[in-house]
């Protein structure tokens, strides 16, 4: 229980460090006043601006009243939308969402699996065959993969939609895609953990005792092998952000990271900055989770 | 892997036993390039009107070709320069059922050019000093000056309903559009469709199809295998390098037609070198525009005829021609302007806002480099070229598109010092431009264009390169469907067998 309390005292840590660093990057991307106004504002209009922006005030003071506002759930209005920026991002999250824990469940069930299958046939023909694969998957672009993946069963066979949201089947290509990317490093993770743990004196124990291969496998060596996987999930979790951008872009999913990547490219500063406090978010809260599994599975994490 | 990942996306399909959803019967389904986040005719940029005007209408409407036509007024008159009446169209119904009438229209007005409010486009109308009711049926508009613009600045201001947006707040209403238009809505799903019904009751009779669907596709190669699967019926903007796929397809069709964006490569005329004409002239000659226009946009649009407007654009000078491609010639001006040696070079331009940019300015810069001016291609991150614009920063020669929306006032703007973005300077060009403004004379204002053009084909602010394409393609199947030169979807009379 105290674990607990500490691991959620520590959340706004991280939260606050990328708040910061948004409002140093936004006030070094140029004047807000001028991306606000655009190039036919007149003077008075921008002193206004000025004022209600506290942008007269020194930087400190600046940062505390961006943080007073993002307190309140103000991240401002959308330059292009005129509406709250939160409102605009806020719906798109749930499809992200969709995407991201599908993809992820995938790539944890096939890299578990296919990690375990390299390990128990370790350096004969599945081994070889799955770990090249796991190269291969590693250095496919996701949207080139993506782009190929329409090809083949969206227009080639016929049989899955090529983009957009609709029923369980826009689903599949989207998940794959994302899947593919992260699979190769669960496979290799799990592979090596599950090696490690093999060769460890409890194993050997429960062998001595008589407990079959299969036996000893699911029940002693994989309950501690998995740990490094789970933190394997949340280290990737960045990154499978990064994925989500590229495969929402490339399969027309209305997600927050092509959201975010437009509002980028119109200098929507709110929208910019209410979807990467968004991700922060996602990911803080999910790493907690994650961290929280741990200790669930191993009590001497929870003894630390 | 990708074996094991297709087995299990087979499995998966074959479980479900279903199969993608082809676009049904009665509904249009259309890939969109360009989706808003909203459909408020306040807010977004010019493409959302794309949106906007499935279920609202202007007074005054542009064509496919930009050719100003009645929409909710049927005739209009200039009593005076500074005094136009609008007869409005009889017996249009809002969508709920409550008839159209000049209230609607007053307030639409009001609010718009109200200094409080924030509206997007109010500066296309930005002249207006007043409106008044003369009767249900006519609005008389007043401007502080003659404003041969008023017309086409109406056309991108669409006319909404007092009773909803007082009932609703405009917020609300703008949620959910209660329109005149020929579609309804009926659903909006932000980043991925809107979906609307056909208005039976719509003045222009009903639309052809029962339902539209209106999808976000913004990656080409995505919107293009969308209408190769059957997917959508008709897709906006396909990428060049993607035209030949299309092509081939017995059972699709291209549509193309030139857009009033005008694609230059602009002069940093303040400096050397390119503050000497003849050195801007060899830039000219040295461009093979014919070859570009074949290779980088499929052969579609067209090269301008040396001036800044494309040819549907009132103000195109047709006594001007562009100047050929001769890099002997280009080579004689570079010597006779001191610059026998060449000279280094750079074309700044941003990634993916026109089509084929950086592939054009790459292949123009080769040219530039084979008669002497070693150029290169800087590729420049949007906020930054922002920047870099309005510090006039751009360096020796920059790339950009200037739209015109049919009318020369729009993009020669850019060439004046009330652009505050001009890096070229003439007297005798700004005089002409606040002239051309400030009469209702149709005539004469077709003069001044010309004699700006004149002077921009002379003076050579910037290469004028092409009059951009706007290619759409559809199923063959598909009739009624022409791409639009403003870009705004039209589907009204869409239909498909």
């Amino acid at each position: 229980m105290r674990y607990v309390l500490r691991r959620l005292l520590l959340v706004p840590v991280p939260l606050l460090l990328v708040v910061a660093f948004v409002f140093v990057v936004l006030r070094l991307t140029g004047d807000p006043v001028a991306i606000y106004l655009g190039l036919d504002a007149t003077p008075e209009q921008e002193e206004l601006l000025r004022a209600e922006m506290h942008l007269d005030e020194p930087i400190p003071l600046q940062f505390a009243w961006f943080l007073a506002d993002l307190l309140q759930g103000d991240f401002g209005t959308s330059i292009q939308f005129k509406t709250p920026a939160m409102a605009v991002v806020a719906e798109r999250l749930e499809a992200t969402l969709v995407l991201l824990g599908l993809g992820l469940g995938l790539a944890v069930g096939l890299g578990v699996l296919a990690g375990v299958a390299c390990a128990v046939w370790k350096d004969r023909l599945p081994d070889f065959v799955l770990s090249i694969l796991a190269v291969a998957g590693q250095s496919m672009p996701s949207f080139w993969l993506g782009i190929l993946l329409i090809q083949f069963f969206a227009l080639d066979l016929g049989w899955l939609p090529t983009s957009g949201r609709g029923g369980w089947d826009h689903l599949v290509l989207p998940t794959v895609t994302l899947a593919t990317f992260l699979v190769p490093n669960f496979i290799l993770v799990t592979r090596i953990s599950v090696l490690e743990t093999a060769r460890e004196q409890f194993v050997t124990t429960a062998r001595a005792r008589g407990a079959r291969g299969a036996r000893t496998l699911w029940l002693h060596v994989l309950p501690n092998a998995i740990n490094p996987v789970v933190s394997l999930v949340g280290l990737q979790l960045g990154r499978l952000m990064g994925g989500a951008v590229v495969t929402e872009t490339i399969f027309a999913w209305p997600g927050v990271g092509r959201l975010m990547v437009s509002a980028i490219f119109q200098r929507d500063v709110p929208i910019v900055v209410a979807s990467v406090f968004i991700v922060a978010v996602t990911i803080v809260v999910a790493n907690l989770l994650v961290d929280l599994v741990q200790a669930a599975i191993d009590p001497r994490i929870r003894m630390r | 892997m990708r074996r094991l990942l297709g087995a299990a996306a087979l499995a998966a399909t074959v479980i479900a036993g279903s199969m993608p959803a082809q676009a049904q019967d009665d509904t249009l389904v259309v890939g969109a390039a360009v989706f808003t986040d909203s459909l408020s005719p306040a807010a977004g940029g010019y493409i959302t009107l794309s949106l906007v005007y499935q279920t609202w209408e202007p007074l005054v409407a542009r064509d496919p070709d930009d050719k100003l036509v009645p929409a909710l007024a049927e005739r209009w008159e200039a009593l005076s320069p500074t005094h136009w009446r609008f007869h409005l169209r009889r017996g249009v119904k809002w969508h709920d059922g409550t008839p159209f009438t000049a209230a609607d229209v007053k307030f639409t007005i009001d609010y718009v050019t109200d200094p409080k409010t924030v509206y997007v486009r109010k500066g296309r109308i930005a002249g207006i000093a007043g409106t008044e009711i003369v009767d249900e049926h006519t609005v008389d508009i007043r401007t502080a000056k003659p404003a041969p613009l008023l017309l086409r600045g109406l056309a991108d201001i669409a006319i909404e309903q007092k009773a909803v947006t007082e009932k609703l707040g405009q917020k609300e209403a703008h949620r959910r559009p209660v329109g005149t238009g020929p579609w309804k809505y009926q659903e909006w799903v932000a980043g991925d469709h809107y979906d609307l019904v056909a208005n039976p009751d719509y003045w222009g009779g009903p639309p052809a199809m029962k339902k539209l669907r209106i999808r976000a596709i913004s990656e080409g190669a995505t919107r293009v295998a969308s209408l190769i699967a059957g997917e959508t019926h008709i897709i906006e903007e396909v990428p060049v390098d993607l035209l030949p796929s299309v092509e081939r397809r017995r059972n699709l069709k291209v549509d193309a037609t030139e857009s009033s964006v005008s694609l230059v490569l602009t002069f940093d005329t303040r400096k050397p070198p390119f503050d000497d004409v003849r050195v801007r002239r060899a830039v000219d000659y040295a461009i093979d525009k014919k070859t570009l226009l074949q290779q980088m946009l499929g052969g579609y649009g067209s090269v301008l005829d040396g001036q800044l407007v494309t040819k549907a654009t009132f103000g195109h000078n047709p006594k001007i021609a562009a100047r050929p491609f001769d890099p002997a010639k280009a080579k004689a001006l570079l010597a006779e302007a001191g610059h026998a040696g060449g000279f280094d070079n750079r074309i700044n331009t941003l990634s993916g806002r026109y089509l084929s940019d950086v592939d054009i300015a790459s292949a123009a810069a080769g040219m530039l480099s084979a008669v002497g001016i070693r150029t290169t291609v800087n590729v420049v991150e949007g906020g930054v070229w922002s920047q870099l614009d309005r510090n006039k920063e751009q360096g020796p020669m920059y790339q950009i598109g200037w739209f015109s929306v049919g009318d020369a006032d729009f993009n020669t703007v850019w060439y004046t010092q009330a652009s505050r973005r001009a890096y070229w300077n003439n007297a005798e060009f700004d005089r002409l431009w606040q002239e051309g403004r400030s009469t209702l004379d149709e005539t004469k204002r077709l003069d001044t264009y010309h004699r700006m053009m004149e002077i921009m084909h002379e003076e050579l602010p910037s290469i004028f390169l092409f009059g951009l394409p706007r290619i759409s393609a559809r199923q063959a199947g598909v009739e009624g469907w022409r791409p639009s030169r403003d870009s705004l979807l039209r589907l009204h009379k869409v239909r498909v067998r």
